[in-house]
């Protein structure tokens, strides 16, 4: 039916609307149905690597290449022990490794910087402006410019080899990036907390730990696991310090993989690789929420 | 003396552990680095003060650093538009109200945390095998897949199709920009005779404006610090043939492979003076593009 | 041929229903106001002829073709919003000709449209500006401008004087009323102050919680009311409602006395009486009641006095402006069987 035979006269008027509203539904919902289509698609485009790269750690090594299949034929779990252990050094002491480092790094991010954000947002003190402009500035600054002065910096003190040159900057708030984010969320609390807790008679830093600390936990959380994720898949700074396999955290395990071994191995590489992102994975399916709106409010200052 | 120290003890108190990183791991550093620019130094012996001529070399004599720009160049100049292209494509999809928003924003996004990870990066270079996955499905479309890691005239594609999937970062803050244009601006459109396309280039392109700016700028920057996905899937040497030679890349191994500390400071002060040229190309053509809701007259 | 046809038509979002079955003809060339208190579905009923809302039932022609499923872009109606809705980075004449710009005019047409407009509205300086530099009077007429340029053959305003304030809005007021008497093009208008309806309607529709209280002009809506809601909402400051019961003939009104019931009323148990502010006279009438004064505003050209009556009732009545009351006076106040108005149980009108 076409708009062009219904008239008023000929029908009556629910007929007519029900004649419309039926040919509109219709309409809808192919346009909600390609829609669809297009975002699964993507969707699957996307997860696809993943996902065939834990398919892959199950298989042997014969059947990965070529293999455009999810399912393994037959499920080779061996790999994650094999690749558990494939390395000198097991992938125990790797994830130990990582652990200790990021755990500490969370830690030292978390508290360095509410501190800093704290002073910013809360205090007054003369030089702030400046402070906070230079601070701003840091966050430009790309990482290989200082890369190489800290490095000297650290073999000086006789760091290098050791975790500390990892760890140590994260407690002195070297990361700008959740100084601004706290930043911006202390901002959203009332200043009357602060005045009543002061007129009440409690120093500043008693404010900064009854008051702005537990009213901070979102922003602080969301700093605590993009601190994590970030640190956990840390190269650059793990590839520089630890030259010691012993040392390595799990990013530079996996490249020895590839460098030592060369070519074969391929199942329990990628087992390892699947037990590498597993932390991340399930901090993010956890944490989504938190995760999507520190992402939105950093980005729309 | 004691009325400032009484005044801002506080604040510097809180302020003290940034203030000594700052100081410490930023400021001192920086000027470090510029100072080892001027010199030769392989850490082994004292630096020695040679004045210009790690610049002079540098853009004089030495090819590869000519090679890394622009490898760096191109993989800049086509994986960021792409992956803004895709972010602002998917968010304009998702921005109508679907109901699943929640997974297909989850989804889209996971890779952008994953992306930079060694797993990651060991995947692609295994996925873009000539025996590996990308190639397997071309070869079902009846094609031939050519052998992307080892022919420099492909390899850096491998690299850009990792960036661009990636996109679900940017794509989160389209997003947040596409649903703070307001719908009545839309349903004026509609009722001023403007179709789908009209609307989108009248309307959503202007507004979000200064969302893209911000997004351009921000991944620009990143790509310009790209280093593991380069330093794997090209075994740390910018392999085959230089194709792969990001500047990152580059600057690490004249560093910690060829200790050559003084040129790697040079090189290292090259890129954040581009990084900041860049950045401040595009602040100044923002004037003609982006135009923000709040500014007076 | 009416301009637009409402028929038996309905909205609901999800399972709640929002409007339930209007029938309205909307005559060529007629300024109807649809006012109705908040919630009452006026605004969703106008976004629905403008293509802007889902029909969820019933059908809505423009002329004589059904438009329930075809685009807003193409009814060729134009549409004024509470918010003006101006496009924030384009110049005001951008923002004019944008929709001319759509439907391919040739540029001279646009131009020519575009000067004619900023003419009539006299917003000649302010073309090359953005709307961010326009004050809330200046903006209501771009958006004004921008819904005459495109000559449509229907108007609809969506509140828009509501953001202004009150002195621009009679000002606003008036200049639509004299572009209406200047265009003459159907114009439906909606607004939740019955003084803009009253003002400038030529005919009115009352709503009240997504159901057609009433149709009619001014002069019938404030003479003839249909029910006690229309009677309460047209009309400020409000009317007078007593209870009362009619009984063979007479009205015994609030226990306070009786009126006689006239002749071509014919009401019986209990029934409400309206009397307006300006029909209450002061002194004795038909039925006399004494009360007291408890509150006095003066406003010039008219005083109101708040009077307390024996029920327990307080009565709003209108005094002349130049009269001297006081307040805790007593006052004597009447009331005429053929001034006032009566509802039944139900509340709509006798007679």
């Amino acid at each position: 039916m076409t708009e062009a035979t219904i008239t008023p006269a000929m029908l009556s008027t629910a007929e007519v609307a029900r004649a419309y509203r039926e040919a509109k539904a219709k309409r809808a919902k192919k346009a909600a149905l390609l829609k669809h289509v297009f975002l699964i698609i993507t969707s699957l485009i996307m997860i696809y690597p993943l996902l065939w790269m834990l398919a892959s750690s199950l298989k042997p090594d014969n059947q990965i290449f070529g293999d455009l299949g999810l399912w393994p034929r037959e499920f080779q779990w061996q790999n994650y022990w094999a690749g558990w252990n494939a390395l000198p050094v097991s992938f125990t002491t790797f994830f130990w490794n990582s652990t200790v480092v990021t755990v500490l790094s969370v830690i030292g991010n978390v508290i360095s910087c509410s501190f800093a954000a704290y002073a910013f947002a809360r205090l007054e003190f003369s030089g702030k402006t400046i402070w906070f402009a230079l601070m701003m500035m840091t966050l430009m600054i790309p990482y290989h410019v200082v890369l190489i002065p800290q490095y000297l910096l650290f073999l000086n003190l006789g760091w290098v080899d050791t975790y500390l040159p990892l760890i140590v900057p994260r407690f002195l708030a070297g990361d700008a990036f959740f100084i601004f984010l706290m930043i911006q969320f202390f901002r959203q609390l009332p200043r009357e907390l602060d005045e009543a807790a002061m007129i009440d008679g409690c120093s500043p830093f008693k404010i900064y730990w009854a008051i702005i600390m537990p009213l901070s936990l979102p922003a602080m959380a969301t700093a605590a696991i993009f601190s994590f994720i970030w640190t956990w898949e840390d190269f650059l700074g793990p590839l520089v310090y630890l030259n010691d396999m012993e040392d390595y955290t799990v990013p530079l395990a996996l490249r020895s993989f590839i460098s030592s071994d060369g070519v074969s191995q391929y199942g329990p590489m990628f087992a390892m690789s699947i037990l590498s992102i597993l932390p991340i994975i399930l901090f993010f399916v956890i944490f989504q929420r938190l995760i999507i709106r520190g992402i939105a409010m950093s980005g729309l200052k | 003396m004691h009325k400032f120290l009484r005044r801002n003890f506080a604040g510097y108190a809180f302020l003290s552990p940034w203030l000594i990183g700052f100081f410490l791991l930023a400021i001192g550093p920086i000027l470090a680095s510029l100072y080892l620019s001027f010199t030769k130094y392989n850490v082994v012996r004292p630096p020695q003060w040679i004045g210009l001529d790690n610049y002079f070399y540098m853009f004089q004599m030495d090819q590869r650093f000519w090679k890394a720009l622009q490898v760096t160049f191109q993989f800049v100049v086509i994986s960021v538009p792409l992956k803004l292209m895709f972010a602002l494509g998917v968010a304009m999809a998702l921005d109508k109200g679907i109901r699943a928003i929640g997974w297909y924003r989850a989804l889209f996004y996971l890779p952008s945390i994953l992306g930079g990870s060694i797993a990651v990066a060991i995947l692609w270079r295994q996925l873009f095998n000539y025996d590996g996955v990308i190639n397997s499905i071309l070869r079902l479309f009846g094609g031939d897949g050519p052998y992307w890691l080892s022919d420099p005239k492909y390899s850096l594609w491998t690299l850009i199709v990792l960036a661009i999937w990636q996109f679900g970062s940017p794509m989160l803050i389209f997003l947040a920009g596409l649903r703070a244009i307001p719908q009545e601006l839309y349903e004026a459109a509609e009722i001023d005779a403007a179709g789908p396309v009209r609307k989108f280039f009248a309307i959503t392109v202007p507004l979000l404006a200064p969302v893209i700016f911000f997004n351009l700028v921000l991944q620009m920057i990143e790509a310009f610090k790209s280093f593991s996905g380069a330093f794997i899937i090209s075994g740390g040497t910018g392999a085959p043939l230089d194709s792969l030679l990001f500047f990152t890349v580059y600057l690490y191994n004249e560093a910690f492979a060829f200790l050559r500390m003084g040129y790697a400071s040079a090189l290292a002060w090259v890129l954040l003076l581009i990084i900041a040229l860049f950045t401040a190309i595009a602040f100044w053509t923002s004037k003609y593009w982006v135009h923000y809701e709040n500014e007076r007259g | 041929m009416a301009a637009v046809t409402l028929s038996e038509v309905r909205k609901s979002y999800g399972q709640v229903p929002i409007i339930h079955g209007i029938d309205l003809a909307v005559n060529s060339g007629e300024f109807l106001v649809l006012v109705g208190p908040s919630g009452c579905g006026k605004s969703t009923l106008l976004r629905m002829i403008a293509g802007l809302e889902e029909i969820t039932d019933g059908t809505i022609a423009i002329g004589d073709r059904i438009v329930n499923d075809l685009p807003a872009s193409q009814r060729n109606l134009s549409m004024v919003f509470q918010s003006y809705a101006l496009y924030p980075h384009m110049s005001v004449r951008k923002n004019l000709a944008f929709g001319l710009v759509n439907l391919r005019m040739p540029r001279e047409e646009i131009d020519r449209r575009v000067a004619e407009a900023a003419r009539i509205l006299r917003i000649e300086e302010l073309l090359e500006r953005k709307p961010r530099q326009l004050s809330g009077g200046q903006k209501q007429r771009v958006a004004i401008g921008r819904a005459i340029v495109r000559e449509p053959q229907l108007f609809l305003f969506d509140e828009p004087l509501s953001n202004l304030d009150a002195e621009l809005r009679v000002q606003m007021r008036v200049e639509l009323a004299s572009l209406y008497n200047r265009l003459g093009t159907t114009m439906i208008y909606v607004t939740h102050d019955q003084v803009e309806a009253m003002t400038m309607a030529t005919r009115i529709v009352v709503l009240n919680k997504g159901r057609i209280e009433q149709v009619g002009t001014p002069y019938e809506l404030y003479n003839a009311p249909a029910n006690l809601f229309v009677a309460t909402f047209i009309g400020s400051p409000k009317m007078n409602v007593l209870a009362a019961t009619a009984a063979g003939g007479k009205v015994d009104v609030a226990g306070l006395g009786t009126l006689p019931l006239p002749s071509e009323k014919q009401a019986e148990g209990k029934i409400s009486i309206g009397v307006r502010p300006e029909q209450v006279t002061i002194g004795a009438g038909e039925l006399t009641i004494e009360g007291t004064i408890t509150l006095v505003e003066y406003l010039g050209s008219e005083v109101f006095l708040y009077v307390r009556v024996a029920s327990g009732d307080t009565l709003l009545v209108q005094a002349p402006g130049q009269s001297q009351y006081k307040i805790h006076d007593p006052i004597t106040l009447g009331i005429d069987s053929k001034e006032a108005h009566y509802f039944n149980g139900e509340g709509l009108r006798v007679g």
